[in-house]
Order: C-alpha cells, then structure tokens, then sequence
C-alpha cells in the first residue's frame, strides 16, 4: 500500500494544516475571554485537552482519572497509527518555531544528532516526579509555554501598543485621520485585543521562556522539538511503533544524502533510514529525493529506524531522579506554614491536588474578568511557580463571575455554579486600623463596605466619635469585617483609596477547600 | 484706509471677539433671584414607557430639553453587576423610554454611558440597559463602553474641595446631558440620587472623594449639569446598598421623578425613604452653592 504524490509539494499539505492550526489556536486564545454570557463557548482549553503529557502527569499526580483529560487518548492513539504528526501537522509552538526559522537560525544548522535523547530522560524525570508529588511539567509542554507568553506578555504589549498609538491619533490627530483610524481600532479592539489593558505576574519571565525556545533554533532546526520537549518525547514513545510512516533508503541511493540534509529532526541517518520516533512528518525529504524513493505508507517490515539510543543507565537515573526529589519537600518552611497571601481561585482543590493538576496553562489568569489571578512566584515552592494566586490590590474576584473554572483544562480549579462561587471562601478580609482612614484620620470612607458584594454585606460600620487630626470630635462610621460573611473576592482591598497597600487586607485565613492538614497552628 | 473705514473695523473686529469668547462667568445667586419656582414631576405606574412619557408632560415633554440635531447624553447608573430586579442600576425600560424619547425629539445621537465599580462588561450585561438599547435596533442610539481615553482633566473653578478632576467628555461636549439616576440605599452618602450619580463620569480614584462626599459631589454639579434629572424609583434599595443583591431589601414603588433641578429632584426623592432632604449632605451642600432648590414647600410639584 503505497501512496503517490501529486507534483503539488506534499509539504505543502503539512504548512498548510499548520497554518490552520495556528490560527484555530489563535482563535481559541482571544476568544477565552468573556463574552457577555456567564458561560464561555470557546476556550483554549480545548487544545490541552489533547495534550498527553499534560493528561499522563495532572492523573498521575492526582492518582485519579481526570474524565476532561480523556481526550488526550485520542492523540496518542492517532501517533501509533501514523506517526508523530502531532508535532509537525499540529502543535503551534512548532508552528512558530518553524516560522520563526529565518529570523533565527545560521544556515546550515541541524544535523547533529547529539542531544536528542535528553528529552526523554526529561521526560522519565516529569512523570516520575509527578507521581511521587513534584509536579513540573507544565514548566515545559509547549501548550503551556505558548499560552503563558501570549498571555502575560505578547497580547499585553500588542494591546498597549495599539492604544498608545491610537491615543495618539486620538488627540492629537486631525478629524480626517481618526475617520481612518477610530473605525480600526475599534475593531482590533472588538476581535484582537483584551477589553482593557491588563497587568500579569511573571510577564518578562514568560516571554523570555518563549524567546528562548524560539531561539534555540540556533543551535539546530526545532532544536528544542528534537532534544527538549516533553511531550515530544512521549509521543515518540508511540510513534516509533506507528503502523504507517515514512520509509525510504535503499541501496540504489549511492551516495546521496539530500533527505539527510532537509531533515529538520535530524531522523536520518547514515544508511538514509527514518527513525518513526523522531520523524515529525514535515515530507520535506520527499521531494529532496531525486529518485522519489520515500513513501509514506504502511510501515510493517520496512526498516524501524535507530532506535531511541537511550542508555539504561541514564533513563534509571532520571526515573530515580524524579522519584527521590519529592523527598525534600516535607522539609521545607512550606510544609509547616503557607504563604498566607497565597489566594488560590475560587474551586481549587486542596493545594497539594490543585499543583498536581495545574498545568500551568495560564489560562485561568487570561480569563480573569477582574485581572486579579497571576503567576505565583515562589510564594508556593519550587513546584508552584506559575500557578494562579489572587493578588487583591491588583485586581479582584467578581462575585457573580466563573469563569476560572470553565477554562481550567484538568480541574485544578473547579467549575463552580454561580450559586457555589457565591459561598467559596478563598479568603478573608482584615481592616488595618492603623492605616484605614476612619481609625486612623478621623476621615470619613467606607469605600470597601460600599463595593462589599454579599448581599448581606460582610463589612459593616459603626458609628463612632473620634478626635481628628485637627483636634475636632467627629462622629464618622467605622468599616469593620463580619468574618462568617467574608468569601475573601479582595474587591474592598483592590478599591481603598489608600494609595499604596490598602488598609482592608485579604489573606487565605479561613478559605473553603480542605487543607492538607500539614499546617499546623495552635495547639 | 480713511477714518471711517478705521472705526467701522475696529467696531466689527470688537464685535466678534467678544462674540467669540465663551463667558462661564454666570451669577448664579442673580439668576435664581429671578428664576420661577422649582418644578418637579411625579408619576406612578407599571407600564414604565408610558410612565416615563407622563413624567415628561408637565414639564413640557422631551422637547423642552431636546431640540432636533442635538446630540444627547443619558446616563443612567449601571455601576453594578446586578439585575434590574436587584434594583441597583437603573431600570433597563426606564433608559430605554428616555432614549426613545429623545430620539423622537429629534436627537441627532443618544450616547448612553457609566463607569462601573463592577467589571464593565458585566454590568452593562447583566443591569439590561445595553440589550434595550440594542433592541431599540437605532444606528442613533449607542451605549459606549468606557474608553479612558476620553477623561480630560477639568478645572473645578467653584469647587470648594474639588478643584480639579477627570471628566468624561461626552458628558461636558453634549448639548443635552440627562441624568438617570436609581433612587438607593448608600451606606455613606444615605441615599445614592442624582448628584451621587454623576460619579460615573468621573475618572480617576473615585474613592478617595469620600473623605468629604457631600461636597465633592456638589462641586462636581458645578460642571456637570444635567438638563434634566429622572430619578428612578420604580424599585428602590433600602438596606445594604448601593449594590444590594438581595430582593428582599427592595421595594417596588413604580414610581419615577423628574425636573429641571437637580437638587430638586434629589430633595425630594428622599421622601420616599421617610428622610428629609437635609439628611443628604450633597443636597445641601447643591443647594449652599445655589445650585437648586431643596426646600420641599419651595418645589412645585406636579403629579402626572
């Protein structure tokens, strides 16, 4: 069973589906935002659905089957039949690295073959550590990468670009120009840029991660495809073994090694065979070849290939590796008092499942209608970074609003109902009556109990006479918190007027999702 | 060039400079010297676009404030991420009535608008009035989200403690600015009118104008002033507001006010809360610059 091509480049078939998928992708990522209903329609989501690594290491940390992580199977199941298409028809990380080639990469670049076992080594690593309670790799799947540099970075910067240009043209510019330019903007605005400009955590951090993949293309063409990308790794576990595939090299090649050279994955080698773990199927060695000798077809009895040249003792150590450094974590501060201004989203899971599961997609943070989740640094260990926490003074939970839980791909964050996220409590609010202008000025406020949004308020006044700064006796009211009321959504500490920190404060004290039981207080 | 022609010119050049500059400098306690007693219409009702066409009569109708090619301002309260039965915006039917109506004026665009304290979206959303607005289905009428490019710092000239803010400029460049408050509860403030409302074209850290609100939101009714003032009271917040959120502090009143004076119309509106109009410090302080009229004997008021 062998398939002939067109003169048309078969490689074209392949830009072409990357294409698509970038721009599917692209489509997805503005689109998971609101959109004037509580329920969201489209999200990114969809595409770490598919994602294997992503499914294998958020179930093995969360010793459970997550059902929204099934389709996953699919992928997998597709990569054994024809190969590791994934990578080179799909994933739009891939996509950008590829296009990103001529910007980057010195001519040339992308036969050595060195390196590439590293990737599954890394691999072995992520699975097993997430296992035994280290989850690390949404650090590396290249979904999460992407959707973290376009988030925090990328569509930040193209919004404020926009707007500081068209501000521009907006007041300063004659009538005639913004006839041009205000129907523009409008729609970028409408179909391309976020609602309002929007600030993230770890933004610098998440673009110099995307930066840097991209430009490890200077180190050999989809350097960071072929030697670093996890998931790239796994599905070549199951490619190798795929039913159909790409065969060629025979005797009657001679000395001609033209397929080596375009091979962007390095799959070739010297006997002109192509190891099904690492090709991609970009069919850019199809028409290199000047005797139309590689096919792509059914694969039995051809040539497997190299085999993955892994050495067994390296895979062990990486195995052992990552099975013996979840050991040091009960060792840390953390493991007997957490950060008390890490305020997780409503509907996450106790902390321990809830970093299991996040995959650090950053979607969450994307979707926050009040821009108030963002990337934790190390305010949750080693093993937290990027994952979402609530930073009230930047932005707040909006009470009818749950949106976090829709877009969440695996569940770290729960889909709530309205009437749930209503009673979630993430945190608690504390007045600093050193700072709170009625305690501490004798000036009237209460802009927090004004924007309280339960609807039996859980921040109260009293009347209260007080001396003022001027020596006067004033009677003015005094917020104060009624703790069994307060879901910690931050909104009185995102709107005190205070500049600087606010003198209502939220912390996690008192949150709803069950503890680890690791912290202890008292006695 | 002879002696006449010299003077002919001097007098028409005087004549269109002082023609051309814009004089702000009014007397307002001369002109409410001579003003006519304060008018105000009350009208009760469940079907709210007539009500709102009943309200306007006595006052002359739509087009004593609307003249034809105007372009018309209506800022209702949608501050909240509430519906309309939560009564903390104003009623979507309400804002709807008033745009028809100003457009059957002969308004040559409606701009509807408010800076939320909830996420913008989802007030405009979840209060109705951009939905009725669309369903008005009216290339004239148009709810704007807020775009901050807009806010242009204004001289406060007869403020007291605001001497200086971020407008709006839709609110200031209109040539009909009609406010559409929803009568409420207010912690701070006891009730949130119409003088409380126009906070929604402000810019800027609106909070930080609670150490003295009462004033502030007098000095802030020096520039922006409303042609007219509709008070919505056709449900009205008594207890934990100005967001609300439970349907058992609201009461439905069916009930709308409307004049020509915006304090006025916040004196009165009181009423319906069983306080007086000196309880509310920005009515007071309106009425102190002589800004309108808050004595409830000196208010002509007329039910339609």
């Amino acid at each position: 069973m062998r398939r002939h091509f067109p003169k048309l480049l078969p490689s074209l078939w392949r830009k072409a589906s990357q294409l698509v998928f970038l721009a599917f992708f692209l489509f997805l990522f503005v689109k998971t935002d609101y959109s004037g209903s509580d329920e969201l329609t489209w999200a990114v989501n969809i595409l770490f659905r598919i994602d294997p690594l992503l499914a294998v290491t958020a179930m093995a940390a969360g010793r459970t089957v997550i059902v929204l992580m099934l389709p996953a199977a699919i992928t997998l199941a597709l990569t054994l039949l024809f190969g590791r298409f994934f990578c080179g028809w799909i994933c739009p990380l891939g996509t950008l690295i590829d296009g990103s080639r001529r910007l980057i990469e010195r001519g040339g670049a992308g036969r050595e073959r060195g390196g590439r076992q590293f990737k599954y080594y890394l691999l072995f690593f992520l699975l097993a550590a997430s296992l035994f309670g280290l989850p690390l790799a949404g650090y590396l799947d290249p979904f999460s990468i992407l959707v973290r540099g376009l988030t925090f970075a990328v569509h930040p910067a193209l919004d404020h670009a926009a707007t500081s240009f068209f501000t521009l043209t907006y007041q300063h510019g004659p009538m005639w120009l913004n006839i041009v330019t205000e129907p523009v903007y409008a729609v970028l605005k409408e179909y391309v840029l976020p609602f309002a400009a929007k600030v993230y955590g770890l933004s610098v951090l998440s673009l110099l991660v995307l930066v840097a993949v991209l430009g490890l293309g200077l180190f050999g063409r989809r350097f960071f495809c072929r030697s670093l990308c996890p998931l790239g790794a796994m599905l070549a576990l199951f490619s190798r073994y795929s039913l159909f595939r790409l065969s060629g090299g025979s005797p009657e090649c001679g000395g001609c090694r033209q397929c080596r050279s375009e091979c962007r994955m390095a799959a070739i080698d010297d006997e002109r065979t192509i190891a099904a773990a690492e090709c991609i199927l970009c069919l850019d060695c199809l028409p290199s070849c000047p005797k139309s000798l590689i096919h792509y077809g059914w694969g039995r009895g051809a040539k497997r290939g190299q085999a993955v040249d892994l050495s067994r003792r390296a895979a062990i150590a990486s195995l052992a590796a990552g099975m013996l450094s979840p050991l040091v974590l009960p060792s840390r501060l953390l493991a007997r008092h957490t950060d008390p201004q890490l305020i997780r989203p409503p509907g996450a899971c106790a902390e321990e499942e809830f970093l299991g599961r996040c995959v650090r997609c950053g979607e969450c943070m994307k979707v926050c209608i009040g821009n108030a989740l963002h990337s934790t640094w190390l305010e949750a260990g080693l093993e937290g970074i990027f994952s979402p926490r609530l930073i009230g003074r930047i932005g707040y939970c909006e009470f009818n609003c749950t949106l976090c839980g829709q877009v969440c791909p695996t569940g770290a964050i729960r889909r709530l109902s309205r009437q749930e996220k209503h009673v979630t409590v993430i945190g608690r609010a504390h007045i600093d009556r050193n700072r709170c202008l009625p305690f501490a000025d004798g000036v009237p406020c209460i802009v927090c109990e004004e924007h309280c949004p339960t609807p039996d308020k859980a921040i109260k006044f009293r009347e209260a006479e007080v001396v003022n700064g001027r020596g006067e006796t004033v009677t003015l009211l005094q917020p104060y918190v009624v703790g069994e009321l307060c879901i910690g959504c931050g909104i009185c500490e995102n709107k005190c007027p205070l500049s600087g920190e606010a003198a209502v404060i939220v912390t996690a004290a008192g949150e709803s999702r069950e503890s680890s039981g690791m912290t202890m207080y008292g006695y | 060039m002879n002696r006449r022609r010299f003077i002919k010119d001097v007098l028409r050049w005087t004549a269109g400079v002082s023609l051309a500059i814009p004089s702000f400098s009014v007397l307002t306690e001369a002109l409410a010297a001579e003003k006519p007693q304060a008018m105000l219409a009350l009208a009760t009702g469940e079907d709210y676009h007539a009500l709102v066409g009943r309200v306007l009569a006595p006052l002359g109708g739509m087009a004593t404030f609307v003249n034809p090619g105007d372009r018309v301002v209506i800022k209702p309260n949608i501050g909240w991420d509430r519906t309309p039965e939560q009564g903390a915006n104003t009623h979507p039917l309400v804002v709807r009535a008033l745009v028809e109506a100003a457009l059957a004026a002969g308004a040559k665009k409606v701009l509807v608008f408010d800076r939320s304290c909830n996420e913008q979206r989802r007030c405009y959303a979840n209060s109705g009035i951009e939905q009725a607005i669309r369903d008005l289905d009216d290339r004239r009428a148009v709810i704007e989200q807020i775009d901050s490019r807009k806010f242009v710092p204004v001289n406060i000239t007869r403020g007291k403690v605001l001497t200086k803010w971020e407008i709006y400029r839709e609110a200031l460049d209109c040539d009909c600015y009609i406010n559409v408050p929803v009568a409420k509860h207010h912690g701070l403030s006891r009730l949130t009118l119409g003088l409380k409302n126009s906070m929604g074209v402000l810019g800027g850290n609106r909070g930080s104008l609670h150490r003295n609100l009462g004033q502030s939101l007098a000095d802030l009714a020096t520039v922006v002033r409303p042609k007219l003032t509709v008070i919505d009271a056709t449900r009205i917040l008594l207890h934990n507001g100005p967001q609300g959120g439970n349907v058992d502090d609201v009461r439905r009143i069916d009930t709308l006010i409307a004049s020509a004076d915006p304090v006025a119309a916040d004196a009165y509106a009181t009423t319906l809360f069983e306080l007086e109009p000196g309880d509310i410090e920005a009515t007071v302080a309106a009425y102190e610059l002589g800004l309108g009229e808050m004595d409830l004997a000196r208010i002509q008021v007329v039910s339609a």
